[in-house]
């Protein structure tokens, strides 16, 4: 007979800023050993997905119910960027892991509250390390990007 | 804060792996050269900053405003940019 009440051990009840009480695996647990400037004293972050808000994607803390950050994939509106993430492995110490291992996320900006104002911060991205489960936010210099580069074409 | 004076050329070590150089001066800017480990972050305060200052406006976005831009994203894919 299978035991359930094992499974259960690894299910972690989250308080989120914007979708109530949500319930993830364990597993799904990100921690940011160098943290997030602006925030210190968070570490762990865990990416919550909905279908209404595709391609945006939900960077819960998980120290802080009421801190969470918007994120996407930034190739989806500006597909030729690209992070040095040869540097990331090497300043974050990941040893055994290649760079195509890694996932890069960047961090929207709607404080404008217009959607077609939403900016992306393409010189601080968040890199992901899926199998240690840990991330850092990068800071690019020298690039041609912004940290308010607008997602959408301008409308005018 | 610890304040050292420092001519062309001489250094100062911070821990056994971090070491700063005076390089040159010129009238009010000092060129400094950094040597440090590749898991030592080394930027300059304004640039920190500036990454700082964004991830404290991005949290206050609200979440109406994303949910509208999903919307845009998924019915108006020409309003994308298209740099390649």
């Amino acid at each position: 007979m299978r035991d359930f009440s094992i499974e259960r051990i690894h299910v972690l009840k989250l308080e989120t800023r914007d979708f109530g009480q949500v319930e993830i695996d364990e597993t799904r647990v990100i921690t940011m050993p160098a943290g997030m400037p602006g925030f210190p004293g968070v570490a762990r972050f865990a990416i919550l997905e909905r279908e209404e808000t595709r391609p945006f994607l939900w960077y819960q803390c998980v120290d802080d119910s009421d801190l969470a950050f918007v994120i996407m994939n930034p190739k989806l509106f500006e597909p030729g960027y690209s992070v040095d993430l040869a540097a990331a492995l090497k300043e974050m110490s990941w040893r055994d892991d290649n760079e195509e291992d890694l996932v890069v996320y960047v961090i929207v900006n709607a404080s404008e509250g217009v959607p077609e104002k939403i900016t992306a911060n393409l010189i601080g991205p968040i890199v992901i390390n899926p199998r240690k489960k840990e991330a850092a936010q990068m800071v690019i210099t020298g690039s041609p990007y912004s940290h308010k580069q607008p997602v959408f074409q301008s409308q005018t | 804060m610890l304040v050292l004076t420092r001519k062309v050329d001489e250094c100062i070590n911070i821990g056994d792996h971090v070491v700063i150089k005076v390089i040159s001066i010129d009238g009010m800017q000092v060129k400094l050269g950094i040597d440090a480990p590749g898991n030592v972050r080394v930027l300059r305060q304004e640039v920190y900053e500036k990454i700082r200052d964004e991830n404290i406006s991005s949290v206050r976005g609200e979440t109406g405003a994303f949910v509208r831009a999903a919307g845009l994203f998924k019915m108006a894919s020409p309003l994308l940019k298209k740099r390649e």
